[in-house]
Protein backbone atom coordinates (compact mmCIF):
# COMPACT_ATOMS: atom_id res chain seq x y z
CA UNK A 1 0.00 0.00 0.00
CA UNK A 2 1.22 3.46 -0.82
CA UNK A 3 2.33 5.83 1.88
CA UNK A 4 -0.37 8.40 1.00
CA UNK A 5 -3.05 5.71 1.20
CA UNK A 6 -1.79 4.63 4.61
CA UNK A 7 -1.99 8.20 5.83
CA UNK A 8 -5.52 8.67 4.51
CA UNK A 9 -6.53 5.42 6.19
CA UNK A 10 -4.98 6.55 9.49
CA UNK A 11 -6.84 9.87 9.32
CA UNK A 12 -10.09 7.93 8.79
CA UNK A 13 -9.28 5.55 11.66
CA UNK A 14 -8.41 8.34 14.10
CA UNK A 15 -11.47 10.24 12.93
CA UNK A 16 -13.66 7.19 13.57
CA UNK A 17 -12.40 6.96 17.15
CA UNK A 18 -13.03 10.68 17.77
CA UNK A 19 -16.47 10.46 16.19
CA UNK A 20 -17.41 7.57 18.49
CA UNK A 21 -16.53 9.57 21.59
CA UNK A 22 -17.98 12.90 20.44
CA UNK A 23 -21.31 11.29 19.52
CA UNK A 24 -21.31 9.31 22.76
CA UNK A 25 -21.67 6.05 20.82
CA UNK A 26 -18.51 4.62 22.40
CA UNK A 27 -20.56 3.47 25.41
CA UNK A 28 -22.01 0.75 23.17
CA UNK A 29 -18.59 -0.87 23.00
CA UNK A 30 -16.50 0.15 26.02
CA UNK A 31 -16.75 1.66 29.49
CA UNK A 32 -17.70 5.37 29.44
CA UNK A 33 -14.48 6.17 31.32
CA UNK A 34 -12.49 5.04 28.26
CA UNK A 35 -13.80 8.12 26.43
CA UNK A 36 -10.87 10.50 27.06
CA UNK A 37 -8.34 7.78 26.20
CA UNK A 38 -10.11 7.01 22.93
CA UNK A 39 -10.24 10.69 22.06
CA UNK A 40 -6.52 11.07 22.82
CA UNK A 41 -5.67 7.97 20.80
CA UNK A 42 -7.80 9.15 17.87
CA UNK A 43 -6.22 12.60 17.91
CA UNK A 44 -2.70 11.13 18.08
CA UNK A 45 -3.40 8.82 15.13
CA UNK A 46 -4.62 11.79 13.06
CA UNK A 47 -1.61 13.80 14.22
CA UNK A 48 0.91 11.09 13.23
CA UNK A 49 -0.70 10.82 9.79
CA UNK A 50 -0.85 14.62 9.51
CA UNK A 51 2.85 15.01 10.30
CA UNK A 52 3.72 12.46 7.63
CA UNK A 53 1.49 14.15 5.05
CA UNK A 54 2.90 17.62 5.77
CA UNK A 55 6.50 16.39 5.72
CA UNK A 56 5.94 14.58 2.42
CA UNK A 57 4.55 17.76 0.89
CA UNK A 58 7.22 20.05 2.32
CA UNK A 59 10.19 17.85 1.39
CA UNK A 60 8.36 16.89 -1.85
CA UNK A 61 10.24 13.63 -1.91
CA UNK A 62 9.02 10.78 -4.05
CA UNK A 63 9.05 8.96 -0.73
CA UNK A 64 7.77 5.57 -1.79
CA UNK A 65 9.25 5.71 -5.29
CA UNK A 66 5.86 4.82 -6.63
CA UNK A 67 5.83 1.08 -6.13
CA UNK A 68 3.87 -0.68 -3.52
CA UNK A 69 6.69 -2.83 -2.25
CA UNK A 70 6.32 -3.76 1.42
CA UNK A 71 5.00 -7.28 1.05
CA UNK A 72 3.69 -7.15 4.61
CA UNK A 73 1.46 -4.22 3.82
CA UNK A 74 -1.51 -6.22 2.55
CA UNK A 75 -2.75 -6.56 6.15
CA UNK A 76 -2.94 -2.77 6.36
CA UNK A 77 -6.08 -2.97 4.22
CA UNK A 78 -7.81 -4.55 7.20
CA UNK A 79 -7.81 -1.14 8.87
CA UNK A 80 -10.65 -0.28 6.47
CA UNK A 81 -12.93 -2.69 8.36
CA UNK A 82 -13.25 -0.84 11.70
CA UNK A 83 -13.59 2.44 9.78
CA UNK A 84 -16.46 1.09 7.68
CA UNK A 85 -18.02 -0.59 10.72
CA UNK A 86 -18.01 2.64 12.73
CA UNK A 87 -19.12 5.02 9.98
CA UNK A 88 -21.55 2.86 8.01
CA UNK A 89 -22.82 -0.07 10.08
CA UNK A 90 -22.50 1.45 13.57
CA UNK A 91 -23.27 -1.84 15.36
CA UNK A 92 -25.80 -1.40 18.19
CA UNK A 93 -25.12 -2.20 21.83
CA UNK A 94 -25.33 -5.89 22.70
CA UNK A 95 -28.86 -7.03 23.43
CA UNK A 96 -31.19 -10.01 23.60
CA UNK A 97 -29.01 -12.21 21.37
CA UNK A 98 -26.11 -12.06 23.86
CA UNK A 99 -28.44 -12.83 26.75
CA UNK A 100 -29.69 -15.94 24.98
CA UNK A 101 -26.15 -17.22 24.49
CA UNK A 102 -25.40 -16.81 28.15
CA UNK A 103 -23.84 -19.57 30.16
CA UNK A 104 -25.48 -20.78 33.36
CA UNK A 105 -24.59 -18.89 36.51
CA UNK A 106 -22.83 -20.65 39.32
CA UNK A 107 -23.94 -20.97 42.93
CA UNK A 108 -21.92 -19.05 45.53
CA UNK A 109 -22.38 -19.13 49.32
CA UNK A 110 -24.91 -16.70 50.79
CA UNK A 111 -23.62 -13.66 52.65
CA UNK A 112 -24.98 -10.68 54.52
CA UNK A 113 -25.38 -7.54 52.41
CA UNK A 114 -25.49 -3.93 53.59
CA UNK A 115 -29.04 -2.81 54.47
CA UNK A 116 -30.93 -1.02 51.66
CA UNK A 117 -31.80 2.67 52.02
CA UNK A 118 -35.40 3.48 52.98
CA UNK A 119 -37.97 4.70 50.45
CA UNK A 120 -41.26 3.61 48.96
CA UNK A 121 -39.89 2.55 45.58
CA UNK A 122 -36.20 1.82 45.48
CA UNK A 123 -34.29 2.40 42.22
CA UNK A 124 -31.70 -0.38 41.89
CA UNK A 125 -29.14 -1.60 39.39
CA UNK A 126 -29.89 -4.98 37.88
CA UNK A 127 -26.65 -6.41 39.25
CA UNK A 128 -27.48 -5.36 42.80
CA UNK A 129 -31.01 -6.75 42.53
CA UNK A 130 -30.01 -10.09 40.98
CA UNK A 131 -27.13 -10.62 43.42
CA UNK A 132 -29.21 -9.81 46.48
CA UNK A 133 -32.13 -11.94 45.32
CA UNK A 134 -29.94 -15.03 45.14
CA UNK A 135 -27.17 -14.61 47.68
CA UNK A 136 -28.39 -12.30 50.45
CA UNK A 137 -28.74 -14.22 53.69
CA UNK A 138 -30.39 -11.21 55.36
CA UNK A 139 -33.19 -11.07 52.77
CA UNK A 140 -32.93 -7.30 52.38
CA UNK A 141 -35.25 -7.39 49.34
CA UNK A 142 -38.15 -9.02 51.19
CA UNK A 143 -41.34 -6.95 50.73
CA UNK A 144 -39.47 -4.07 49.11
CA UNK A 145 -40.75 -2.38 45.98
CA UNK A 146 -37.94 -1.78 43.47
CA UNK A 147 -37.48 -0.03 40.14
CA UNK A 148 -35.26 -1.61 37.47
CA UNK A 149 -34.28 -0.56 33.95
CA UNK A 150 -33.28 -2.92 31.17
CA UNK A 151 -34.32 -4.39 27.86
CA UNK A 152 -36.87 -7.14 27.24
CA UNK A 153 -35.89 -10.64 26.13
CA UNK A 154 -38.53 -13.11 24.99
CA UNK A 155 -37.33 -16.63 25.50
CA UNK A 156 -39.34 -19.86 25.53
CA UNK A 157 -42.72 -18.25 26.26
CA UNK A 158 -41.33 -16.16 29.12
CA UNK A 159 -40.44 -12.49 29.15
CA UNK A 160 -37.30 -11.36 30.93
CA UNK A 161 -35.87 -8.02 31.85
CA UNK A 162 -32.15 -8.13 31.05
CA UNK A 163 -29.03 -6.01 31.24
CA UNK A 164 -25.41 -6.74 30.34
CA UNK A 165 -22.48 -6.02 32.64
CA UNK A 166 -19.14 -5.15 31.07
CA UNK A 167 -15.81 -4.67 32.83
CA UNK A 168 -13.59 -3.61 29.94
CA UNK A 169 -15.34 -3.89 26.59
CA UNK A 170 -18.39 -5.58 25.08
CA UNK A 171 -16.34 -8.74 24.45
CA UNK A 172 -16.49 -9.57 28.16
CA UNK A 173 -20.20 -8.81 28.64
CA UNK A 174 -22.08 -10.91 31.19
CA UNK A 175 -25.88 -10.96 31.21
CA UNK A 176 -28.28 -10.50 34.12
CA UNK A 177 -31.87 -11.66 33.82
CA UNK A 178 -35.04 -11.15 35.81
CA UNK A 179 -38.19 -13.05 34.80
CA UNK A 180 -41.19 -10.73 34.66
CA UNK A 181 -44.42 -12.05 36.18
CA UNK A 182 -47.36 -10.08 34.82
CA UNK A 183 -50.40 -10.71 32.62
CA UNK A 184 -49.82 -7.59 30.52
CA UNK A 185 -46.54 -8.21 28.65
CA UNK A 186 -47.93 -9.16 25.23
CA UNK A 187 -46.90 -6.00 23.39
CA UNK A 188 -43.28 -6.23 24.55
CA UNK A 189 -40.69 -7.31 21.99
CA UNK A 190 -37.07 -8.37 22.49
CA UNK A 191 -34.68 -5.41 22.83
CA UNK A 192 -37.44 -2.94 23.87
CA UNK A 193 -36.08 -0.82 26.71
CA UNK A 194 -38.40 -0.58 29.71
CA UNK A 195 -38.51 0.59 33.31
CA UNK A 196 -40.25 -1.85 35.63
CA UNK A 197 -41.51 -1.40 39.18
CA UNK A 198 -42.26 -4.51 41.17
CA UNK A 199 -41.45 -6.91 43.99
CA UNK A 200 -39.19 -9.94 44.17
CA UNK A 201 -41.01 -13.29 44.25
CA UNK A 202 -39.41 -14.76 47.40
CA UNK A 203 -37.23 -17.82 46.88
CA UNK A 204 -37.41 -17.61 43.07
CA UNK A 205 -33.67 -17.25 42.53
CA UNK A 206 -32.14 -20.67 43.05
CA UNK A 207 -30.28 -23.34 41.08
CA UNK A 208 -33.56 -24.38 39.41
CA UNK A 209 -34.02 -20.96 37.78
CA UNK A 210 -30.29 -20.55 37.18
CA UNK A 211 -30.21 -17.89 39.94
CA UNK A 212 -32.30 -15.41 38.00
CA UNK A 213 -35.14 -14.11 40.17
CA UNK A 214 -38.81 -13.51 39.33
CA UNK A 215 -40.27 -10.03 39.65
CA UNK A 216 -44.00 -9.51 40.20
CA UNK A 217 -44.60 -6.45 38.02
CA UNK A 218 -46.51 -3.51 39.48
CA UNK A 219 -46.02 -1.09 36.61
CA UNK A 220 -44.03 -1.11 33.40
CA UNK A 221 -43.32 1.62 30.84
CA UNK A 222 -41.11 2.04 27.83
CA UNK A 223 -37.97 4.19 27.95
CA UNK A 224 -35.33 5.07 25.38
CA UNK A 225 -32.01 3.28 25.34
CA UNK A 226 -29.93 4.85 28.15
CA UNK A 227 -26.76 6.73 27.19
CA UNK A 228 -24.82 3.94 28.86
CA UNK A 229 -26.57 0.70 27.89
CA UNK A 230 -24.39 -1.45 30.19
CA UNK A 231 -23.84 -1.82 33.92
CA UNK A 232 -20.30 -1.99 35.27
CA UNK B 1 8.80 8.30 -34.03
CA UNK B 2 5.03 8.60 -34.13
CA UNK B 3 4.52 4.96 -33.18
CA UNK B 4 6.71 5.42 -30.16
CA UNK B 5 4.66 8.37 -28.92
CA UNK B 6 1.40 6.45 -29.21
CA UNK B 7 2.94 3.55 -27.31
CA UNK B 8 3.94 5.77 -24.44
CA UNK B 9 0.51 7.33 -24.31
CA UNK B 10 -1.21 3.95 -24.35
CA UNK B 11 0.90 2.37 -21.64
CA UNK B 12 -1.64 0.99 -19.13
CA UNK B 13 -1.62 3.11 -16.00
CA UNK B 14 -1.43 1.05 -12.80
CA UNK B 15 -4.31 1.66 -10.43
CA UNK B 16 -2.93 3.06 -7.18
CA UNK B 17 -4.00 1.91 -3.75
CA UNK B 18 -5.36 5.39 -3.04
CA UNK B 19 -7.79 5.02 -5.93
CA UNK B 20 -8.80 1.57 -4.72
CA UNK B 21 -9.44 2.97 -1.24
CA UNK B 22 -11.57 5.80 -2.60
CA UNK B 23 -13.53 3.37 -4.78
CA UNK B 24 -14.06 1.09 -1.80
CA UNK B 25 -15.33 3.92 0.38
CA UNK B 26 -17.68 5.21 -2.32
CA UNK B 27 -19.05 1.71 -2.97
CA UNK B 28 -19.57 1.15 0.75
CA UNK B 29 -21.35 4.49 1.11
CA UNK B 30 -23.60 3.81 -1.90
CA UNK B 31 -24.54 0.35 -0.68
CA UNK B 32 -24.82 1.37 2.96
CA UNK B 33 -28.48 0.29 3.12
CA UNK B 34 -27.68 -3.14 1.74
CA UNK B 35 -24.76 -3.43 4.18
CA UNK B 36 -27.08 -2.58 7.06
CA UNK B 37 -29.59 -5.25 6.00
CA UNK B 38 -26.80 -7.79 5.70
CA UNK B 39 -25.87 -7.19 9.32
CA UNK B 40 -29.43 -7.39 10.56
CA UNK B 41 -29.30 -11.01 11.73
CA UNK B 42 -28.87 -11.23 15.52
CA UNK B 43 -25.63 -13.22 15.56
CA UNK B 44 -23.92 -11.04 12.92
CA UNK B 45 -24.99 -7.96 14.83
CA UNK B 46 -23.55 -9.37 18.05
CA UNK B 47 -20.38 -10.35 16.20
CA UNK B 48 -19.91 -6.90 14.66
CA UNK B 49 -20.47 -5.19 18.01
CA UNK B 50 -17.86 -7.42 19.65
CA UNK B 51 -15.47 -6.78 16.75
CA UNK B 52 -15.75 -2.99 17.04
CA UNK B 53 -15.49 -3.28 20.83
CA UNK B 54 -12.22 -5.24 20.66
CA UNK B 55 -10.68 -2.86 18.12
CA UNK B 56 -11.81 0.29 19.96
CA UNK B 57 -10.69 -1.03 23.34
CA UNK B 58 -7.25 -1.98 22.03
CA UNK B 59 -6.51 1.21 20.04
CA UNK B 60 -5.35 3.42 22.96
CA UNK B 61 -2.99 0.65 24.09
CA UNK B 62 -1.67 0.15 20.56
CA UNK B 63 -1.06 3.90 20.25
CA UNK B 64 0.79 3.86 23.59
CA UNK B 65 2.86 0.93 22.32
CA UNK B 66 3.86 2.57 19.05
CA UNK B 67 4.73 5.84 20.83
CA UNK B 68 7.05 3.96 23.20
CA UNK B 69 8.47 2.06 20.24
CA UNK B 70 9.05 5.32 18.37
CA UNK B 71 10.68 6.88 21.42
CA UNK B 72 13.05 3.94 21.81
CA UNK B 73 13.99 4.14 18.13
CA UNK B 74 14.57 7.88 18.17
CA UNK B 75 15.93 8.70 21.60
CA UNK B 76 17.49 5.54 23.06
CA UNK B 77 20.69 4.67 21.22
CA UNK B 78 21.43 0.96 20.87
CA UNK B 79 24.57 1.43 22.97
CA UNK B 80 22.54 2.67 25.94
CA UNK B 81 20.30 -0.40 25.82
CA UNK B 82 23.35 -2.65 25.63
CA UNK B 83 24.83 -0.96 28.69
CA UNK B 84 21.54 -1.28 30.56
CA UNK B 85 21.12 -4.99 29.97
CA UNK B 86 23.51 -7.65 31.27
CA UNK B 87 25.77 -9.08 28.59
CA UNK B 88 24.82 -12.69 29.31
CA UNK B 89 21.55 -13.64 27.61
CA UNK B 90 20.23 -15.57 30.59
CA UNK B 91 20.71 -12.59 32.91
CA UNK B 92 19.28 -10.18 30.32
CA UNK B 93 16.15 -12.32 30.16
CA UNK B 94 15.62 -11.81 33.89
CA UNK B 95 16.07 -8.05 33.70
CA UNK B 96 13.78 -7.78 30.65
CA UNK B 97 11.03 -9.83 32.35
CA UNK B 98 11.08 -7.58 35.40
CA UNK B 99 11.13 -4.51 33.14
CA UNK B 100 7.72 -5.67 31.94
CA UNK B 101 6.34 -4.36 35.25
CA UNK B 102 6.85 -0.85 33.95
CA UNK B 103 4.61 -1.02 30.86
CA UNK B 104 1.06 -0.64 32.09
CA UNK B 105 -0.69 -1.76 28.94
CA UNK B 106 -2.13 -4.86 27.40
CA UNK B 107 -0.57 -7.23 24.92
CA UNK B 108 -1.24 -4.97 21.93
CA UNK B 109 1.25 -2.44 23.30
CA UNK B 110 4.05 -4.89 23.92
CA UNK B 111 4.38 -6.34 20.40
CA UNK B 112 5.68 -3.17 18.69
CA UNK B 113 7.90 -2.40 21.69
CA UNK B 114 9.46 -5.88 21.71
CA UNK B 115 10.15 -5.62 17.99
CA UNK B 116 11.78 -2.23 18.43
CA UNK B 117 13.98 -3.62 21.21
CA UNK B 118 15.20 -6.40 18.89
CA UNK B 119 15.85 -3.94 16.13
CA UNK B 120 17.91 -1.79 18.53
CA UNK B 121 20.19 -4.74 19.15
CA UNK B 122 18.66 -6.23 22.30
CA UNK B 123 19.08 -10.03 22.35
CA UNK B 124 15.90 -11.65 20.94
CA UNK B 125 15.70 -13.84 24.06
CA UNK B 126 15.39 -10.75 26.27
CA UNK B 127 12.93 -9.07 23.91
CA UNK B 128 10.79 -12.21 23.89
CA UNK B 129 10.79 -12.31 27.71
CA UNK B 130 9.69 -8.67 27.78
CA UNK B 131 6.97 -9.39 25.20
CA UNK B 132 5.46 -12.06 27.45
CA UNK B 133 5.98 -10.36 30.81
CA UNK B 134 4.73 -6.84 30.02
CA UNK B 135 1.02 -7.56 29.57
CA UNK B 136 0.80 -9.92 32.54
CA UNK B 137 2.85 -8.60 35.46
CA UNK B 138 2.22 -4.86 35.29
CA UNK B 139 0.58 -3.10 38.25
CA UNK B 140 -2.71 -2.31 36.46
CA UNK B 141 -3.34 -5.97 35.70
CA UNK B 142 -2.35 -7.08 39.20
CA UNK B 143 -4.65 -4.52 40.84
CA UNK B 144 -7.50 -5.61 38.55
CA UNK B 145 -6.88 -9.21 39.64
CA UNK B 146 -6.94 -8.21 43.32
CA UNK B 147 -10.25 -6.38 42.82
CA UNK B 148 -11.77 -9.31 40.93
CA UNK B 149 -10.81 -11.86 43.61
CA UNK B 150 -11.54 -10.06 46.88
CA UNK B 151 -11.87 -13.36 48.75
CA UNK B 152 -8.57 -14.83 47.61
CA UNK B 153 -5.74 -12.25 47.46
CA UNK B 154 -3.23 -15.07 46.94
CA UNK B 155 -4.45 -15.17 43.31
CA UNK B 156 -2.48 -11.97 42.67
CA UNK B 157 0.79 -13.53 43.81
CA UNK B 158 -0.01 -16.77 41.97
CA UNK B 159 -0.70 -14.86 38.75
CA UNK B 160 2.45 -12.78 39.11
CA UNK B 161 4.57 -15.88 39.77
CA UNK B 162 3.02 -17.93 36.96
CA UNK B 163 3.32 -15.16 34.37
CA UNK B 164 6.86 -14.16 35.35
CA UNK B 165 7.93 -17.82 35.27
CA UNK B 166 6.42 -18.19 31.78
CA UNK B 167 8.36 -15.16 30.51
CA UNK B 168 11.62 -16.35 32.10
CA UNK B 169 11.30 -19.94 30.83
CA UNK B 170 10.43 -18.78 27.31
CA UNK B 171 13.33 -16.33 27.34
CA UNK B 172 15.78 -19.01 28.46
CA UNK B 173 14.37 -21.52 25.97
CA UNK B 174 14.92 -18.94 23.23
CA UNK B 175 18.46 -18.22 24.42
CA UNK B 176 19.21 -21.97 24.30
CA UNK B 177 17.29 -23.15 21.20
CA UNK B 178 16.04 -20.05 19.39
CA UNK B 179 17.35 -19.09 15.97
CA UNK B 180 17.40 -15.58 14.62
CA UNK B 181 16.40 -16.73 11.12
CA UNK B 182 12.96 -17.70 12.44
CA UNK B 183 12.31 -14.00 12.73
CA UNK B 184 11.67 -12.30 9.42
CA UNK B 185 14.43 -10.00 8.34
CA UNK B 186 12.13 -6.95 8.12
CA UNK B 187 11.42 -7.11 11.86
CA UNK B 188 15.11 -6.68 12.65
CA UNK B 189 15.93 -4.15 9.95
CA UNK B 190 16.46 -0.64 11.19
CA UNK B 191 14.17 1.93 9.63
CA UNK B 192 15.88 4.06 7.02
CA UNK B 193 16.62 7.49 8.38
CA UNK B 194 14.89 10.04 6.14
CA UNK B 195 16.70 13.17 5.01
CA UNK B 196 18.89 13.04 8.11
CA UNK B 197 15.97 14.77 9.85
CA UNK B 198 15.57 15.51 13.52
CA UNK B 199 15.02 12.91 16.23
CA UNK B 200 11.44 14.07 16.60
CA UNK B 201 10.81 13.39 12.93
CA UNK B 202 12.26 9.89 13.34
CA UNK B 203 10.03 9.40 16.39
CA UNK B 204 6.85 10.35 14.51
CA UNK B 205 7.80 8.32 11.45
CA UNK B 206 8.60 5.15 13.43
CA UNK B 207 5.40 5.43 15.45
CA UNK B 208 3.38 5.90 12.26
CA UNK B 209 4.96 2.95 10.48
CA UNK B 210 4.46 0.68 13.51
CA UNK B 211 0.86 1.79 13.83
CA UNK B 212 0.15 0.94 10.20
CA UNK B 213 1.78 -2.48 10.38
CA UNK B 214 0.48 -3.56 13.82
CA UNK B 215 -2.97 -2.04 13.36
CA UNK B 216 -3.88 -4.34 10.48
CA UNK B 217 -3.02 -7.43 12.49
CA UNK B 218 -4.88 -6.15 15.50
CA UNK B 219 -7.97 -5.91 13.30
CA UNK B 220 -7.37 -9.45 12.03
CA UNK B 221 -7.15 -10.71 15.61
CA UNK B 222 -10.28 -8.77 16.55
CA UNK B 223 -12.17 -10.39 13.68
CA UNK B 224 -11.10 -13.87 14.76
CA UNK B 225 -11.92 -13.27 18.40
CA UNK B 226 -15.34 -11.80 17.55
CA UNK B 227 -16.20 -14.78 15.34
CA UNK B 228 -15.18 -17.27 18.01
CA UNK B 229 -16.98 -15.26 20.67
CA UNK B 230 -20.21 -15.80 18.76
CA UNK B 231 -19.55 -19.34 17.46
CA UNK B 232 -18.14 -21.18 20.49
CA UNK B 233 -21.06 -22.47 22.57
CA UNK B 234 -20.90 -21.45 26.19
CA UNK B 235 -22.10 -24.93 27.13
CA UNK B 236 -18.39 -25.81 27.05
CA UNK B 237 -18.14 -24.46 30.55
CA UNK B 238 -20.84 -26.63 32.06
CA UNK B 239 -19.66 -29.41 34.31
CA UNK B 240 -15.98 -28.50 34.13
CA UNK B 241 -15.70 -28.22 37.88
CA UNK B 242 -15.73 -31.98 38.33
CA UNK B 243 -12.80 -32.88 36.07
CA UNK B 244 -9.67 -30.93 36.90
CA UNK B 245 -7.48 -31.89 33.93
CA UNK B 246 -10.29 -31.16 31.50
CA UNK B 247 -11.00 -27.91 33.36
CA UNK B 248 -7.39 -26.75 33.03
CA UNK B 249 -7.23 -27.60 29.32
CA UNK B 250 -10.56 -26.04 28.40
CA UNK B 251 -9.80 -22.86 30.36
CA UNK B 252 -6.41 -22.61 28.62
CA UNK B 253 -8.08 -23.03 25.21
CA UNK B 254 -10.77 -20.50 26.10
CA UNK B 255 -8.08 -17.99 27.06
CA UNK B 256 -6.61 -18.39 23.57
CA UNK B 257 -9.84 -18.03 21.62
CA UNK B 258 -11.59 -15.36 23.68
CA UNK B 259 -8.57 -13.01 23.46
CA UNK B 260 -9.71 -10.84 26.35
CA UNK B 261 -7.69 -7.82 27.35
CA UNK B 262 -5.40 -8.70 30.25
CA UNK B 263 -7.03 -5.95 32.28
CA UNK B 264 -10.49 -7.52 31.98
CA UNK B 265 -9.85 -11.25 32.07
CA UNK B 266 -9.73 -11.48 35.87
CA UNK B 267 -13.30 -10.19 36.15
CA UNK B 268 -14.53 -12.72 33.63
CA UNK B 269 -13.01 -15.77 35.33
CA UNK B 270 -13.88 -14.49 38.78
CA UNK B 271 -17.52 -14.99 37.84
CA UNK B 272 -16.99 -18.68 37.02
CA UNK B 273 -17.10 -19.59 40.66
CA UNK B 274 -18.04 -23.24 40.13
CA UNK B 275 -14.51 -23.85 38.89
CA UNK B 276 -11.66 -24.34 41.37
CA UNK B 277 -9.05 -21.56 41.50
CA UNK B 278 -6.40 -23.53 39.59
CA UNK B 279 -8.11 -23.70 36.17
CA UNK B 280 -9.01 -20.04 36.55
CA UNK B 281 -5.37 -19.20 37.29
CA UNK B 282 -4.39 -21.09 34.11
CA UNK B 283 -6.78 -18.85 32.16
CA UNK B 284 -5.16 -15.73 33.63
CA UNK B 285 -1.60 -16.88 32.89
CA UNK B 286 -2.26 -18.19 29.36
CA UNK B 287 -4.47 -15.32 28.12
CA UNK B 288 -1.93 -12.47 28.14
CA UNK B 289 0.87 -14.53 26.51
CA UNK B 290 -0.97 -16.41 23.77
CA UNK B 291 -4.34 -15.68 22.18
CA UNK B 292 -5.70 -15.37 18.65
CA UNK B 293 -5.26 -11.60 18.56
CA UNK B 294 -1.67 -11.87 19.76
CA UNK B 295 -0.83 -14.73 17.37
CA UNK B 296 -2.06 -12.61 14.45
CA UNK B 297 0.05 -9.65 15.59
CA UNK B 298 3.16 -11.81 16.19
CA UNK B 299 2.81 -13.54 12.82
CA UNK B 300 2.52 -10.14 11.18
CA UNK B 301 5.37 -8.54 13.07
CA UNK B 302 7.91 -11.33 13.42
CA UNK B 303 6.81 -13.64 10.60
CA UNK B 304 4.89 -16.89 10.34
CA UNK B 305 7.89 -19.11 11.02
CA UNK B 306 8.27 -17.40 14.38
CA UNK B 307 4.59 -17.52 15.37
CA UNK B 308 4.19 -21.19 14.37
CA UNK B 309 6.94 -22.22 16.79
CA UNK B 310 6.47 -19.60 19.46
CA UNK B 311 2.73 -19.77 20.14
CA UNK B 312 2.38 -23.54 20.77
CA UNK B 313 5.48 -23.66 22.99
CA UNK B 314 4.29 -20.62 24.94
CA UNK B 315 0.90 -22.28 25.38
CA UNK B 316 2.43 -25.40 26.95
CA UNK B 317 4.96 -23.49 29.06
CA UNK B 318 2.26 -21.14 30.35
CA UNK B 319 0.01 -24.05 31.42
CA UNK B 320 2.89 -25.77 33.21
CA UNK B 321 4.02 -22.55 34.94
CA UNK B 322 0.45 -21.71 35.96
CA UNK B 323 -0.14 -25.15 37.44
CA UNK B 324 3.20 -25.02 39.27
CA UNK B 325 2.46 -21.53 40.62
CA UNK B 326 -1.00 -22.69 41.63
CA UNK B 327 0.31 -25.67 43.55
CA UNK B 328 3.02 -23.62 45.26
CA UNK B 329 1.19 -20.36 46.02
CA UNK B 330 -2.40 -21.51 46.35
CA UNK B 331 -1.25 -24.70 48.05
CA UNK B 332 -3.29 -27.02 45.84
CA UNK B 333 -6.25 -27.01 43.51
CA UNK B 334 -8.65 -25.05 45.80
Amino acid sequence: MRRETQNVLLVLLGGALCKLVLSGAHTRYVKPSMGPWLLTAGALIVLLAGIAIVRDIVTSHPVDDGHEHHHDSRSTWLLVLPVLAVFLIAPPALGADSVQRAQPREPVPKANFAPLPPGRVLPMTMSDFVTRSAYDASNSLASRSVRLAGFAVRQGGDTYLARLVITCCAADAMPLKVRLVSPGLRGLRSNDWVEVTGRLVPGSADARTNFSPDLRVGSIHRIGEPSDPYEH
Amino acid sequence: MTTQITRVAKRPRKTTSLEILCGLLILAAVFQGLLGELFDTPSLRTGSTVFVAICVQAMPFLVLGVLISGAIAAFVPASALRRLLPRRDSAAVGVASLAGVALPGCECASVPVARRLMQQGVAPAAAVAFLLAAPAVNPVVLVATAVAFPGSPEMVLARFAGSLATALVMGWLWARFGRVDWIVERALRALPVRDGGSKWAAFAETARTDLVSSGGFLVLGGLTAAALNVLVPSSWLVGLGSNLVLGVLVMALLAVILALCSEADAFVVASLSALPLLPRLVFLVVGPVVDVKLIAMQAGTFGRAFALRFAPVTFVVAIVCAVAAGLLVLGGVR
